[in-house]
């Protein structure tokens, strides 16, 4: 019998160690892949998702904790079809053209990954043809554009056109985040939604994909 | 191994501060010791007079001059640490050089009323109150009683307030008291808790307090709480509260020469009392406002009085009174909190050992919880300020610079979760969230509201462990006894 609440506990405790151990176990003894990142993995990462929100957890206790998921993921992963594989939607996640800041960008990816998300981080200096051939290639539920510059969010609009102008917007939403972003340029840009930080991007993403 | 060999290397453990030289602190030092043997001191106790007398200094009446050799001696013989335990016998405070202690300060005659914020005369309900906050928060190391209580005998608003105060919190206490037969009883409570009087001796979980009245006169009481605080082996705090321009020379120089002076009276009738007596100089000094005539708690000079009187005491060797996290501020507000860093900030960087007055608003008028609960989230982040940093192999972390190199990030690195929560001081009441979070999760609340928040959950929630009911017990016997004490003294009127 798997030991769920133990895989969970490891999760959230950040010990890879422990979870890799645990999923091996219950790989052995024929528990469903499913149900072990269902029941074990992303059960401890949805708690720590609340914890850090709660401000009961900081930064660095959720990334090592996001580490221990991955590694009972990457046990699992390999047992299930890529179309069986539970996932709370797509993003594909970048920082727009000409902007090389990478580190809130990456920590929204890590929270989306961290809730189930499947995340393709495109990097930095992201033109909107390179977004729009993520697109076409990845297929993503959501498209979502961080910039730090207030020189360089004006890219972001640029992206949402060649998205339009590519036949792709329709198919995506995008959202906008970064330090000079508001609410209402992501109106006046397009966008679809805009989120403050971090953790409400996640929310966000998941609203938006329609998988919360 | 380290990966540098080198030879003279110098380390700064903590932000350096000095405002005097060693020469300059020896200036005052002897400065002090001649105002005491060419001007002398008024000592209105004819026992300490005599003691005084027959030890060297010349009396004439309550004059009291007395010769450098002597005050010398008395100066090399008291102790230059105390340990002060908490009510259940731990080491809770080492007052020696470099460390810094925080807590309120005593006898307000008005308290701001924690709910309602009306300035009004202290209860026992207050003092009980001051215990229970003081008990809970973190940075805060002892009580004092931050308003005289009214509404009981008022010759033993002292003997209640210390009974509220060692029934509500764990950690000592310093406090005052109208003259020694409640020092007395006083320190009978002590030793009910302590267990006996040695026990107490050994390990004393509170300090007197005693004020010589500036400038250079010393009551009948003030120098007889020195005596009894000496002869019962008990830490007293001898502490003037000088006002310069007023009561001392408009100069900051003279300032700190005379209020030494004054402590040194004290300091010397102790150590005549017995020898190596606990001791620790003060104490106020501040400017008398030639505007409002106020004696200011957030002055500028203040804060230079307060750093130079902390460095002559550790040129001296004696553990030092210090004041800090109060202000002239009458409210909870910008004034308020920037004078409380500022002298909280100062307090830590000079060194003064026993800081007390967090919690003081309108220059002294009134006790706040407020500002108690204000201050011990200032202490914390000053705390930090003056644990400085370490440099080693392990904090410069070239390897894991290495390892994650340019573009990477350090959030998810096993380094970082080792170090984060060490080298990084978390507040509590400071906001730090982004505009929405705050318009939201906080509603958009000020600093002043969620003091009020926090001090409010401590109020309804914290208690400290009760005394043993047998204690308790003496306690209220002690009290019985206090009072028909001063019943028959009223009949005697």
């Amino acid at each position: 019998m798997a030991d769920f609440e133990a895989m969970a506990g490891g999760v959230i405790a950040g010990d890879f160690n422990r979870v890799a151990e645990l999923t091996r176990q219950a790989v052995g003894e024929g528990v469903e892949p499913v149900e072990i990142i269902g029941q074990g993995l992303i059960k401890g990462m949805n708690v720590v998702g609340a914890r850090f929100k709660a401000g009961e957890m900081y930064v660095p206790e959720v990334m090592m904790a996001a580490r221990a998921m991955k590694a009972g993921m990457e046990i699992v992963k390999p047992l299930i079809a890529e179309s069986d594989l539970p996932t709370a939607g797509k993003v594909i996640i970048g920082t727009v053209a000409g902007d090389l800041h990478d580190i809130g960008k990456n920590l929204v990816g890590m929270m989306m990954e961290s809730a189930g998300m499947d995340v393709v981080n495109l990097g930095v200096d992201i033109s909107p043809e390179k977004f729009a051939q993520a697109v076409r290639e990845h297929k993503p539920d959501i498209v979502a554009l961080s910039a730090l510059l207030t020189t360089t969010m004006l890219s972001m609009k640029e992206t949402i056109e060649v998205l339009q102008e590519e036949g792709l917007r329709g198919a995506v939403k995008v959202i906008v985040g970064g330090a000079p972003v508001t609410g209402d340029f992501a109106v006046e840009i397009g966008a679809d939604g805009w989120a403050p930080d971090a953790a409400s991007a996640k929310d966000l993403a998941l609203e938006l994909a329609g998988k919360k | 191994m380290d990966r540098y060999v080198r030879a003279r290397y110098q380390v700064n453990q903590t932000p350096l501060f000095q405002m005097l030289s060693a020469d300059q602190c020896g200036e005052i030092y002897l400065a002090a010791l001649e105002i005491l043997q060419r001007t002398g001191a008024k000592v209105y106790d004819r026992q300490s007079r005599e003691i005084l007398a027959k030890a060297g200094c010349w009396v004439e009446e309550e004059l009291v001059r007395f010769p450098v050799g002597l005050t010398e001696w008395a100066v090399k013989n008291a102790p230059s640490k105390i340990v002060i335990y908490n009510r259940e016998g731990q080491v809770a405070m080492s007052l020696q050089e470099g460390n810094t202690y925080y807590g309120p300060g005593p006898t307000n005659t008005y308290h701001r009323d924690p709910y309602t914020g009306e300035r009004r005369k202290a209860l026992l309900s207050d003092t009980e109150n001051v215990g229970r906050v003081c008990d809970a928060l973190p940075h805060i190391d002892y009580a004092m009683d931050l308003g005289t209580p009214t509404g009981v005998t008022n010759t033993l608003a002292d003997l209640y307030a210390f009974s509220a105060l060692v029934k509500n919190t764990r950690k000592p206490i310093v406090h005052w008291g109208f003259d020694i037969e409640q020092y007395q009883d006083i320190l009978d409570i002590g030793v009910a808790v302590a267990g006996g009087l040695d026990k107490l001796q050994q390990k004393p979980f509170f300090c007197l307090y005693s004020e010589p009245s500036s400038p250079l006169l010393h009551s009948r009481e003030a120098i007889a709480k020195a005596v009894f605080a000496a002869q019962n082996r008990i830490p007293i705090v001898y502490t003037p509260c000088v006002m310069l321009g007023a009561t001392t020379p408009a100069t900051l120089a003279g300032t700190i020469a005379m209020g030494v002076a004054e402590s040194l009276v004290g300091i010397v009738v102790s150590q005549l009392i017995r020898e190596g007596s606990p001791i620790i100089m003060g104490g106020v000094y501040a400017i008398m406002d030639m505007k409002t005539t106020v004696f200011s708690y957030g002055s500028p000079e203040f804060h230079i009085l307060q750093a130079g009187i902390a460095e002559v005491a550790r040129y001296m060797g004696i553990p030092v009174f210090g004041t800090a996290g109060c202000t002239d501020s009458h409210t909870m507000d910008g004034q308020a909190a920037g004078e409380a860093a500022m002298s909280i900030l100062i307090a830590a960087q000079a060194g003064a050992n026993l800081v007390h007055d967090v919690g003081y608003t309108g220059s002294g008028s009134c006790g706040s919880l407020e500002q108690l609960v204000l201050g011990d989230e200032i202490i914390g982040m000053v705390r930090r300020f003056m644990r400085g940093m370490v440099i080693d192999d392990e904090t410069l972390a070239l390897d894991v610079v290495d390892k994650v190199g340019p573009g990477g990030h350090f959030l998810g690195e096993d380094h970082t979760m080792k170090h984060f929560k060490s080298e990084t001081w978390f507040p509590t009441l400071f906001n730090r969230m982004r505009y929405h979070a705050w318009k939201e999760e906080a509603k958009g609340s000020s600093m002043g509201e969620r003091i009020k928040d926090k001090l409010h959950a401590i109020l309804a929630n914290h208690q400290a462990p009760a005394l043993p009911g047998d204690v308790l017990q003496k306690i209220e016997q002690i009290i019985i006894r206090a009072e028909e004490r001063e019943a028959s003294k009223k009949k005697r009127r």
